[in-house]
């Protein structure tokens, strides 16, 4: 917490904007909307909009619905974050991301709980994208000016790091092995043309690289994705347009009806049509009888699911305070992912059934003051009372939505 | 725990725009960065067009996940909000708020609702039934309250502004620091020297 001292000294700077430090700007695509800072590990919602890791996950309500924050569309599981993004904004903006992952870093520390651990550090990308620039294919060469460069601090070299070039092995679809046009990405974080995925979509998507079934509606095009590899790569990117076209074409004169590609030029419109349809679906996830059933802020370190209804498997054998739960289908299907706070979950571990955050079981421990419970049902953060006997169930200990960590901290005093 | 660069950017974004916005956002004298004060200007063609409203802005430690929590200091006759003690009735403060709206928003918000009453779902009762009932009456009246309320601080700014001026700093820049300290002139002075 900042003193107000500091917070003397550093207010006149915010009140006079020339007197920012520049010593590190960066493209304003890539800021999130919610720290106004650069995208740190991004998560990509099922609407197109992206947020940092931390700031989805605090954003999410742990007991009902949660709503993306710029255009409120309902959702209710977490997404993996988007690696594919997360490599590109290091490429192109290593220096402030480098400062952005010391700062995330020092605050997992303090709270003893951490995003998922990437292996590519900047200064090994750097020499990784090196290498895969130089064994790239020789059209990619002239993509290389394309690039802005001109706002790095030159008169602070050593503490920048040098923005690489981004070629278009960067932002492939997975499946088609071209290049990205009018990218959606999925729950598990894996990016594909929209025109691909509804190609094979029958009725629920499934990655083609990680094997799961995407929850929920089908996603929607990822705008800021997709404006970069149309602004980086401008005739890659027509020439995927016409591709598209063309194809549409010859499918129209073969009589095929094929759903992947559109009428009217626009292939995303299949996904949008596809989104409309199970839009209502996905907001009425959340039933007024689910929530008795719900787990208060515990979610599926497989799919996502933020809250767990029905039936939640905790590991046994995890020592994170965070823990490693599992939604009863995710049980089911033996996930093989490893947990969304970087827990060392290995698939030897056991399970077992746990109710303590169930919020039926909440309720009836608080009987003794069950006028309270009921009151507080639509203020969630004014259940932070720890009537457990078992001292398992702190909702919420500083009236955070970070209830990840705070429910967690009972369950280290409790008897799990 | 409050993300205090997010609000440090959040000031800068604030006054960015003043002259055109009329949106304001200040700490509150010399409190850390939880407690701030805004202004909005009184939007044209309403009974509020003229008068400066100052806005006390409190921010939870869950913010920018919880809204903030914002209260007219300067009194006002509106429906939405209470006559009595400043308290705002409006969604986006309450359970329509998105971590993507900021200060500077809400703000420009409650300009709108300046000039969007909705006497239906009413702060102030007394005041809603005197909109839906008698409105040259309730146009009277938020138009007296402007006038005794919202301007008498900026009829003091002036002199503020002529004195600074005297002391031969541009008039633009005096005006602008002394909404930025909310008319202190001290505060103003000292701001104007360093620069």
């Amino acid at each position: 917490m900042m003193t107000s001292d500091e917070g003397a000294a550093r207010i006149p700077s915010a009140i006079f904007p020339s007197e920012i430090s520049l010593e590190e700007s960066y493209n304003s695509s890539f800021e999130c909307c919610v720290c106004l800072d650069l995208l740190y590990k991004p998560v990509v919602l099922a609407c197109g909009h992206a947020s940092c890791f931390w700031c989805v996950h605090k954003a999410m309500h742990g007991l009902r619905a949660s709503h993306c924050a710029i255009c409120r569309r309902p959702y209710i599981h977490f997404p993996s974050i988007c690696e594919l993004l997360h490599l590109l904004i290091l490429k192109m903006e290593p220096t402030a991301y480098k400062r952005r992952e010391i700062d995330v870093l020092e605050e997992e520390r303090r709270l003893d709980i951490f995003s998922p651990h990437f292996d590519s550090l900047v200064s090994e990308n750097a020499s990784s994208g090196i290498l895969r620039d130089v064994g790239g294919c020789s059209e990619n060469l002239k993509d290389r000016g394309n690039i802005p460069s001109k706002r790095v601090g030159q008169e602070d070299v050593s503490r920048c790091y040098d923005r690489k070039h981004i070629s278009t092995d960067d932002v492939l679809c997975a499946m088609c092995k071209q290049l990205l046009f009018q990218p959606a990405v999925l729950n598990c974080g894996h990016v594909f043309c929209a025109s691909c995925l509804a190609s094979v979509a029958g009725e629920i998507p499934k990655c083609l690289v990680c094997k799961s079934l995407h929850p929920g509606p089908f996603p929607n095009v990822c705008l800021d994705l997709d404006h970069l590899v149309e602004e980086q790569f401008p005739t890659e990117y027509a020439m995927r347009r016409v591709k598209l076209q063309q194809l549409y074409k010859e499918n129209l004169q073969c009589g095929v009806d094929d759903p992947s590609v559109s009428e009217n030029q626009n292939v995303g419109i299949v996904s949008k049509k596809l989104a409309s349809s199970e839009y209502l679906e996905e907001s009425h996830l959340l039933l007024d009888e689910d929530l008795f059933n719900a787990h208060v802020g515990v979610g599926c370190d497989s799919c996502g699911v933020y809250p767990i209804i029905g039936k939640r498997y905790k590991c046994k054998d995890c020592k994170e305070a965070i823990g490693f739960d599992l939604c009863e289908p995710c049980y089911n299907t033996s996930s093989k992912r490893p947990g969304r706070f970087n827990q060392q979950h290995r698939p030897d571990h056991q399970f077992e059934l746990d109710d303590s955050h169930m919020l039926s079981r909440i309720f009836m421990q608080r009987s003794t003051s069950m006028e309270d419970s009921v009151q507080d049902l639509s203020d969630y953060d004014s259940m932070n009372d720890p009537a457990d006997q078992n001292g398992a169930i702190i909702i919420n200990s500083d009236g955070n939505i970070n209830s990840f960590v705070d429910n967690n901290d009972g369950d280290i005093g409790g008897s799990n | 725990m409050l993300d205090t660069s997010r609000v440090q950017k959040e000031l800068a974004e604030g006054n960015r725009d003043t002259e055109t916005s009329g949106v304001s956002i200040a700490l509150h004298d010399g409190a850390d960065l939880t407690h701030l004060s805004g202004t909005i200007t009184g939007p044209v063609g309403t009974p509020y067009e003229g008068g400066v409203f100052v806005i006390d802005i409190r921010l939870p430690s869950g913010y920018p996940f919880e809204p903030p929590k914002m209260q007219f200091v300067t009194r006002v006759w509106h429906p939405n909000i209470s006559s009595q003690n400043g308290a705002i009735c409006l969604d986006i403060l309450k359970d329509q708020w998105s971590p993507a709206l900021t200060l500077k928003t809400a703000l420009l918000s409650l300009q709108a609702l300046l000039s969007a009453p909705a006497p239906d779902d009413p702060q102030d009762a007394v005041v809603a039934q005197q909109y839906l009932r008698d409105y040259q009456k309730f146009v009277g009246t938020a138009r007296h309250w402007t006038e005794t309320f919202a301007k008498s601080a900026s009829v003091g700014m002036d002199e503020k502004v002529k004195k600074l001026v005297e002391m031969g700093f541009p008039e633009d820049a005096v005006r602008a620091v002394l909404e930025a300290t909310k008319g202190d002139e001290n505060m103003a002075l000292e701001k104007l020297c360093s620069g």
